[in-house]
């Protein structure tokens, strides 16, 4: 199998932390993959993406038109990184308004104005959007089961609430 | 036993297996992780390792390096441009040796992603005449450091590793050690002044001769040990490709892409080399290609004709590594005919996605005390010198005019308020980059009489790096107000406010203080603040006022997004600023002074509900 992801998103909004549950679940099943973070100086506030590899590859970096999906938490961040999809490539991302046409298979919610209606913590946002993803995106590598087992071992504490907006968004993701 | 791990988490593990009793660096991007998660394992398995940060990077090199004399295995952590700073201590070390063993870890930055230069720590090894392996992968990471502590105490000289920030940032599974049976080395210090205090002409010489005849023994143990296995796998034909650290996992990639063949060795010691031996090897293949970056380090090493890289045009020179890159090079040297699979057409959107550059984060008090700076020293009749830091990122707020190496803002300060004295130089530096080099200009300063003004933004962290403790942060005592007094001078505190009106206030205290007739030399500013990352002192600071913004009273003068510039703030679809309530840290900073119109109100229902 060879499965590339590319998250993106802007520095705040949990991209790195679902990079590494991805990670995880590659880990767990023992297939491997290499992962890596591109952002620049800032801490807080400016774009950060991450790329995962899963299957037999032996460097990092996503080239363009190679990537089967992107994850965006943000519609630009989304839009900014289209050019590393494939053809038929498939893009889940938190957006306010549609994006203009475009040869991939996309999935859009406004997740803020959920998370404004108080539907879930913004600080689950990053949660919210990997389970749109796994309902919505045939050929993805994880199962739901994978995945929770993944954001358990990330951080025990959260993890309930975490499982419950994951479910909460695969539910959502029917009425897509 | 696997592990699914980060690179420099990786490494941090190969220290611990490789029974490393001392860590001692400075933190900077790529390498900062490094030396943080051999304390989280240490704490963890109560293991006697001494890992700690060091002031600046030549003192972690130099404390590193003494524990190796004493025959402790040490190691210091860096980033490229640290290493500069520690590079007067490692030229000597790479004479003087030592009995223990010493890992140097210099971690690049290909690209630019968090650093000022691209420059290439393989070429600063083979200038210090040390030995340098450069991993390809976290998994090379791990096994490399155990190897480069190994070949410390073999050769007796310390051994620099070079992971780049796609190896100190990658993750992968990891092959390691399944039980840490951390064993202590003994530290003896044994003396040997002719050695451990070896002076110029004859010492330096003999040392000199030593260093010599050591690479070339290690030359030789590079071909014997890790090139002629490799060669032994190779069949000859018409392509050789030579790959030094990530140069390998992109090579290879780009092989499997194409669907090309090609013999790939990885040099894992890209200095020194046995030139004439890997020379030898050529004669099998039409061409070679040399694949590294950023520097072409193997390249210039065994310049032959058959030898392609970034020297003859076929690789590129500057920025980071590519497949796309490699690609290119098979097409110049006719190795491929195909087309460039990584050329995508491009996607007409219809608008531009705005740029996200990087900004202070929402709520950071340096936003203000710049904005405070500006408002009372008037651009035209300044000059605004400063460091590296996050306030570096002030430089969108037009508040700096200049930024060179670590410290340089205060010797810089000195030298524009020498070249343009008509100008008032207010000069700003954080805490953690005052201490690291700020220091010694100030003294300068003071005593050449230089009249300028130091603002040192003091928030206690090392923020941009991952926030790790400054001096007077572990040890209380240190402070920095005595500092400045110790050298004759009195220091100016202010203490941030989130009403801006405060901070104006200051500053002009601080003009009218400046221009007065018995102000000589340097004034210096210490600003106490904090950081809105650092969840330890946070709350004793951030007031949690939310702002919104009266719509009514917005005549959308561009104010807030050019001059504050807080990220929550952006124009809606009515053309009215509004502040993104995700992003609002709650600061209060906006609702004095900085709007024309008084337009940012309190956002009531927010601030209830988090008071």
């Amino acid at each position: 199998m060879r499965y590339q992801v590319v998250i993106a998103g802007f520095g705040g909004q949990g991209v790195v932390f679902l990079v590494k549950v991805l990670a995880l679940c590659a880990g767990n099943r023992d297939i491997p993959f290499l992962g890596t973070e591109n952002h620049g100086m800032s801490q807080r506030g400016g774009a950060v993406s991450c790329d995962i590899k899963v299957g037999d590859f032996s460097n990092p970096v996503i080239d363009n038109g190679q990537a089967d999906l992107i994850i965006g938490l943000d519609a630009n961040e989304a839009l900014r990184n289209l050019h590393l999809l494939k053809q038929g490539a498939s893009v889940i991302s938190n957006a306010k308004e549609a994006f203009p046409a475009l040869p991939f298979e996309v999935t859009l919610v406004d997740a803020n104005a959920k998370a404004l209606n108080n539907e879930f913590p913004i600080q689950g946002l990053n949660v919210f959007m990997l389970g749109i993803t796994l309902a919505k995106v045939e050929g993805f590598p994880f199962s739901v089961e994978e995945v929770k087992q993944a954001i358990t071992q990330m951080n025990a504490k959260v993890a309930q609430q975490n499982i419950e907006i994951l479910d909460m968004a695969m539910e959502y993701a029917k009425s897509l | 036993m696997k592990q699914t791990l980060m690179g420099n988490d990786a490494i941090a593990w190969g220290l611990v297996h490789a029974n490393v009793d001392m860590v001692s660096g400075y933190p900077g991007t790529p390498s900062s992780e490094i030396l943080g998660v051999v304390q989280k394992i240490k704490k963890q398995l109560e293991l006697p390792i001494y890992a700690e940060w060091g002031t600046n990077e030549k003192v972690g090199f130099e404390v590193a390096y003494a524990g190796a004399i004493a025959g402790k295995r040490t190691c210091a952590t860096m980033k490229q441009v640290g290493l500069n700073v520690a590079s007067d201590a490692l030229m000597s070390a790479s004479y003087i040796g030592n009995l223990g063993g010493m890992l140097l870890i210099a971690a690049d930055d290909p690209g630019f992603h968090s650093s000022q230069t691209e420059q290439d720590s393989r070429v600063f090894a083979k200038f210090a005449r040390i030995p340098v392996l450069d991993p390809a992968t976290p998994q090379d990471a791990y096994d490399m450091v155990k190897q480069g502590v190994a070949l410390s105490e073999k050769f007796q000289v310390p051994v620099m590793m070079r992971p780049v920030m796609r190896v100190c940032h990658a993750r992968e599974i990891i092959e390691m050690d399944a039980e840490t049976n951390f064993k202590p080395n003994e530290g003896k210090f044994v003396r040997e002044v002719s050695r451990w205090a070896g002076v110029p002409r004859d010492g330096r010489l003999r040392q000199g001769h030593e260093v010599l005849d050591r690479i070339e023994t290690i030359k030789q143990y590079n071909w014997e040990e890790l090139l002629a296995p490799e060669f032994a796998k190779c069949k000859g034909g018409k392509l050789l490709i030579l790959t030094s650290g990530t140069g390998y996992a992109f090579a290879k990639e780009t092989l499997d892409d194409l669907g090309l063949k090609a013999d790939i060795v990885k040099i894992k010691m890209p200095y020194p080399l046995p030139e004439a031996k890997i020379r030898e090897e050529f004669e099998k293949y039409e061409q070679v290609l040399v694949i590294e970056e950023p520097y072409p380090c193997v390249e210039e090493q065994l310049a032959h004709p058959k030898l392609h890289g970034k020297n003859t045009g076929t690789m590129h020179l500057i920025d980071e590594m590519k497949k796309e890159h490699i690609l290119k090079a098979f097409q110049s040297m006719g190795f491929y005919a195909g087309a460039n699979i990584y050329e995508v057409p491009k996607l007409d959107l219809g608008f531009e996605v705005p740029a996200r550059p990087p900004a202070l984060c929402p709520g950071c008090p340096h936003r203000d005390i710049y904005y405070a700076i500006m408002k009372v020293f008037k651009k035209r009749k300044s000059i605004y010198p400063s460091d590296i830091g996050c306030y570096t990122l002030a430089l969108s707020q037009g508040a700096i005019d200049s930024i060179l190496c670590m410290g340089a803002s205060v010797s810089m300060a000195s030298g524009f308020s020498l070249a343009d004295p008509d100008k008032t130089v207010v000069a700003t530096i954080g805490d953690g980059t005052f201490f690291h080099s700020g220091i010694p200009p100030l003294l300068n300063a003071v005593y050449q009489g230089h009249k300028f003004i130091l603002v040192i933004l003091d928030n206690s962290t090392i923020a941009m790096t991952g926030r790790q403790p400054t001096p007077e942060r572990f040890h209380q005592a240190i402070d920095i107000g005595k500092i400045v007094e110790g050298m004759g001078i009195t220091c100016m505190e202010h203490t941030y406010s989130y009403e801006m009106q405060d901070n104006i206030d200051f500053m002009k205290t601080v003009k009218t203080q400046f221009e007065s007739p018995e102000q000589k030399g340097p004034l210096v500013v210490r600003v106490k603040q904090f950081c809105i990352l650092d969840n330890e002192r946070k709350d004793d600071w951030v007031p949690g006022i939310f702002a919104e913004v009266d719509p009514e009273l917005c005549v959308a003068c561009d104010q807030c997004t050019t001059v504050y510039k807080c990220p929550p703030m952006a124009y809606n679809a009515e053309g009215k600023i509004e502040i993104d309530p995700f992003l609002c840290a709650g600061c209060g900073g906006c609702l004095d002074v900085i709007c024309p119109t008084d337009a940012f109100i309190v956002d009531e229902k927010k601030t209830e509900v988090k008071s």
